[in-house]
């Protein structure tokens, strides 16, 4: 039985409104499963922030941000509390590069045009702002004076996005006087950025830390040397920030204020200071000047010197330049780190090797004015020689053919030991780097470094001072306060009182120096500075005072009747900077004053005083000085230097204490 | 009986009092959401963004609401191809001389108008394939030679816009085209092959025609590359709102994430994000739930519709408003890649609250009408 075929009859009975019904309502139960699982999904996130907290630090984490403040840095105080070292405000521009709107460089460029500076600053003061944040000031010019501060103020609504600020700087107040112990501060480089993550004890925090643009870190001097007492503990505030870091509050309690570093007080006395420093002129050299019994550094002076405020903002590159490549070192502390050849004044210590050896006052040597000595002549500076000679007479008039032979009776393992005894060799540690060791030679070192015997020819040259030997001005000062205090092993310092700086003990008494010999040769030294004959009496005559019967000292001509001389005793020295040949012995080009200055001998001066009852000793060494003018030799600014010492008497007088000059600076 | 239309609204009163107010009083809610959180994203002033919001919407609300109450589903059956026919040519159109912005080229510069042709075409799918199904015999409906044309009807236009690149509208209109194939009664055979050559596209999709941006942002999602300040900032940022707000939330004005600037595109696509951190997870669920509401109000017209066209327009809708709704949800959850959706009514910007509009103003107008039968023919 068939049916007629008709279209679509092979197909199934389809109900379109069933068929959607049913799968409308399918859809409709997955789209409420979509919903439900959406919804697990966000309980499931705050579930597991409930466990874990990750989310609510995270957002915590955009949202706070630590922001440094950089803690006033310590006060440093000569010993009777005068400032020399302190934070003071420093005007500055800078630009918020958000603000600006228009052309940055154009604006900076107008910044210049009212400080006058050019557009060459300009340019690079962009390129540096550039590299900033863009919402946080950037300093264009620190360092303004006042009346620079004001022109940018007036003129601020004409300058978008340039603010006008005031920040806390360092600033040495006798700015060329301590350039060299004090030392300056500078902003931290990259490499200190780079050190302190590297150093796992300091890490991100401290990274953090430098870079804050107000921060600044010791770079020399005590300000490198002190820079954990110095700097303080910064501070920090803990602020809202969005997302471009723009500041939008602060949480208050979270704040901490930094903490002022700590003050250091110095063993310098700056009236003295500003004395010696003043006394080297334009000339090149360095003066210590110290306690014979606490070893207190009274005196640390070096020339030529500069000013060390230029650096805290960043020196710019054509004076250092200069600075860096002056002949005459002005950066380089010469009193700690110059090392030169002691020359004469090394005779004293040669003198004591040489009574340990056995040399009697009344041993006298022939001095014709050369030492034939291994088939070659060793000459003295007296061309004509001093005759029959004693040691009291040779240190007075500073024989070498003497010291030549005085040498070979001690030997120079005796020199040796009698020189690191006295301080050679060693590096005092005043607080300071940089802390020149020197180099005392004897057989052994001689033959360790120079891969051959020592001569006794060696020894000949050993007796004046010269060959190999290297001596710092701080350790000429040592080695005249250890003959002065009668043999008593001081140690020379630079710091009184600062944070885990402690008093130091008695110094023992060295073993091997007997109180007799010393104190001839101290009755040497006064010949130098006071007997006829004496290589120094014009600077000993320069002292000029009398101790009243008082016990006060005053000037000679206010003593009255009674009253005793006050007197220094000392020891000159010529220390060759260069061989001089044969040849021009012979033609006589020997004076200094016809050789160019770099080629010129040093002139030494070594003292002690005063000399009846000893208690300042002083090292004065004139650079190439060659005791040409007999102002600016070495002697005479000793003796400058001493009779101010001895009117002050600063060892005599009450020193400030830190406690109560840091409870003035809090007030 | 004849084709009358059968028991219509016929007083101008009654047209209005008879329209589907618990969908309008959804749509506003979702609107005043939407003006709640503008005026947040404005850090709590009367800025334009809110006062925008609020005013572009009563606008469009009020168009949608006379068309709703004057069109009826005749008009929407009779504009379905013609709509479709110049959604696909302004596509080309876009194609041949269309505007880039921001590295995409989605609009037409028509003289003072300039449009998203592809948007239009999101109205345009659903009324189009509503129509074929409307009229095709239901038998015919499980045959392979009549799925090819609904399926073109698909491919050209999501080719079209996914080539623009515009990945999230392309797949809006897959989907919606997609479910309606599905409603109109696609058998299961065709569906699971569909879904096979589905997984085959994608692989050839991601392999050789989402752009580089867009892979990013995919393999991001699937966790192949790690890149937590590109693609995946946005939703890290957007995690770290959500995990952090609590039950409660921050408190309205307060998220810190959002009012500081950390979560991006707050004010469009991650206004949910925004939504959960200061309302917390409840003022998330509520929003969630108005949505939901939403759907299952327009499915209850697209089931009480007498015709098929309704029907499927109506449900049409709703597969789009879910297909806004989930991936904008799932996207700043992370459950799904970032495509770039808004959340309609509530995310600023007025193309997808138009969109949707209009596909409202269709369910609307097939709700009041919705005892026209419909039966083939009607309109002849």
């Amino acid at each position: 039985m068939s049916k007629p075929k008709r279209v679509g009859s092979t197909l199934p009975k389809r109900d379109a409104t069933v068929i959607f019904n049913r799968r409308a309502a399918l859809l409709s139960f997955i789209g409420a499963g979509v919903l439900g699982a959406i919804l697990f999904r966000m309980g499931q996130l705050q579930a597991t922030n409930l466990i874990s907290r990750e989310y609510t630090a995270a957002a915590d984490d955009n949202r706070f941000d630590t922001r440094i403040i950089a803690p006033p840095r310590g006060v440093i105080y000569d010993r009777f509390g005068v400032v020399l070292a302190q934070t003071s405000k420093d005007y500055q521009v800078a630009v918020v590069q958000e603000d600006v709107g228009g052309n940055l460089e154009d604006v900076v460029r107008r910044v210049g045009a009212i400080l006058g500076l050019d557009a060459e600053w300009a340019r690079r003061a962009t390129i540096r702002v550039r590299g900033g944040s863009r919402y946080e000031p950037q300093p264009l010019k620190e360092g303004l004076t006042w009346d620079e501060f004001n022109a940018i103020n007036v003129r601020l609504p004409e300058l978008p996005g340039i603010v006008a600020m005031s920040a806390d700087v360092r600033a040495y107040p006798f700015d060329v006087v301590y350039a060299h112990p004090i030392g300056y501060v500078q902003k931290p480089t990259q490499r200190d950025i780079e050190r302190a993550l590297q150093d796992p004890d300091q890490g991100e925090a401290r990274a953090m830390y430098l870079r804050n643009p107000h921060v600044r870190v010791g770079k020399a001097g005590l300000e490198a040397s002190m820079e954990q007492a110095l700097h303080g503990e910064a501070g920090w505030r803990k602020i809202i920030v969005n997302a471009r870091g723009v500041e939008q509050g602060e949480d208050e309690s979270e704040r901490r204020e930094p903490v002022r570093g700590s003050g250091v007080v110095l063993t310098i006395d700056h009236e003295l200071q500003r004395t010696a420093m003043q006394s080297f002129g334009d000339q090149a050299g360095s003066a210590v000047v110290m306690d014979i019994f606490t070893g207190d550094i009274l005196v640390m002076a070096s020339a030529p010197t500069f000013d060390p405020n230029l650096f805290v903002n960043g020196i710019a590159s054509e004076p250092f330049r200069v600075l860096n490549e002056d002949e005459k070192k002005p950066l380089f502390n010469k009193a700690i780190s110059g090392g030169y050849p002691p020359g004469s004044t090394f005779k004293l210590t040669v003198g004591i090797a040489a009574k340990q050896a056995g040399v009697e006052d009344d041993w006298h040597v022939n001095c014709p004015g050369y030492f034939p000595f291994g088939g070659r002549n060793f000459h003295c500076w007296k061309r004509g020689g001093h005759g029959s000679i004693n040691m009291h007479r040779a240190i007075r008039e500073s024989c070498d053919v003497y010291f030549y032979q005085a040498a070979l009776r001690a030997g120079p393992e005796r020199i040796a030991a009698t020189a690191r005894e006295l301080g050679f060799g060693v590096a005092h540690d005043v607080s300071l780097p940089n802390v020149q060791r020197g180099l005392v030679p004897d057989p052994d070192w001689w033959f360790a470094n120079r891969h051959e015997r020592w001569t006794a020819g060696l020894t000949v040259n050993y007796g004046i001072g010269q060959g190999s030997l290297i001596v710092t001005p701080l350790q000429l000062a040592t080695m005249a306060a250890r003959i002065a205090n009668n043999g008593r092993a001081v140690v020379p310092r630079l710091v009184r009182e600062a944070p885990g700086v402690r008093d130091p003990a008695a110094p023992p008494v060295l073993p091997d120096l007997s109180s007799e010999h010393l104190a001839a040769i101290r009755l040497g030294m006064f010949g130098v500075a006071n007997e006829g004959g004496g290589t120094a009496t014009r600077a000993g005559n320069m002292i000029g005072l009398m101790r009243r019967p008082d016990g006060v000292i005053v000037e000679a001509a206010a003593a009255p009747p009674g009253s005793t001389p006050v007197q220094i005793a000392g020891k000159t020295g010529t220390a060759q900077s260069r061989i001089i040949t044969a040849a021009e012995r012979a033609r006589g080009v020997m004076r200094d004053a016809d050789l160019p200055w770099r080629l010129r001998d040093h002139a030494l001066f070594v003292s002690f005083g005063p000399y009846d009852n000893p208690r300042y000793a002083a090292a004065v060494v004139m650079e190439h000085g060659g005791h040409i003018n007999p102002q600016l030799d070495a002697a005479p600014i000793s003796a400058m230097i001493m009779r101010q010492a001895f009117l002050r008497d600063p060892s005599n007088r009450q020193g400030a204490r830190l406690a109560e000059l840091e409870a003035g600076v809090r007030a | 009986m004849t084709m009358a239309l059968s028991s219509g609204p016929n007083t101008l009163f009654d047209r209005f009092s008879k329209l589907n107010w618990g969908i309008i009083t959804i749509l506003c809610a979702l609107a005043f959401v939407g003006v709640l959180m503008h005026f947040s994203v404005s850090s709590g002033a009367w800025t334009d963004m809110p006062l925008t919001h609020g005013l572009r919407f009563a606008g469009m609300m009020a168009i949608v609401l006379v068309a709703a109450a004057f069109l009826d589903a005749r008009f929407w059956l009779a504009i379905a191809y013609p709509l479709y026919a110049m959604a696909l040519l302004l596509l080309v159109g876009v194609e041949v001389a269309g505007e880039t912005r921001m590295g995409a080229t989605r609009w037409l510069d028509l003289g003072p108008l300039s449009l998203q042709p592809s948007e239009i075409m999101k109205i345009g799918i659903v009324l189009a394939l509503a129509r074929y199904y409307h009229q095709l015999d239901p038998r015919k409906t499980g045959t392979v030679l009549w799925v090819i044309p609904p399926f073109l009807m698909i491919v050209a236009p999501v080719a079209l816009v996914m080539h623009q690149p515009d990945l999230g509208t392309s797949l809006m209109i897959l989907f919606a085209g997609v479910c309606i194939m599905f409603l109109g009664g696609l058998l299961w055979r065709i569906i699971a092959a569909g879904a096979i050559v589905a997984v085959g596209g994608a692989v050839f999709a991601y392999t050789s025609v989402l752009h580089d941006y867009q892979r990013d942002r995919v393999n991001v999602f699937l966790g192949i590359t790690d890149d937590p300040l590109g693609a995946g900032y946005h939703v890290l940022q957007s995690k770290i709102a959500i995990g952090s707000a609590g039950l409660f939330g921050r408190g309205y004005l307060q998220g810190t994430q959002s009012q500081l600037d950390f979560l991006p595109e707050k004010h469009t696509d991650f206004i949910f994000t925004m939504i959960v951190e200061e309302f917390g997870l409840l003022g998330g669920a509520l929003v969630l739930g108005l949505f939901g509401a939403l759907m299952a109000l327009t499915m209850q017209v697209a089931l009480r519709a007498r015709s098929l066209f309704g029907k499927l327009a109506a449900g049409g809708v709703a597969a789009t408003l879910a297909c806004y709704v989930f991936i904008n949800t799932a996207m700043v959850i992370g459950l799904v890649p970032v495509v770039g959706i808004p959340l309609p009514m509530i995310s600023f910007g007025g193309t997808a609250m138009f969109t949707l509009l209009v596909g409202y103003a269709i369910v609307l107008s097939i709700d009041l009408h919705r005892d026209q039968h419909g039966a083939r023919g009607w309109l002849w």
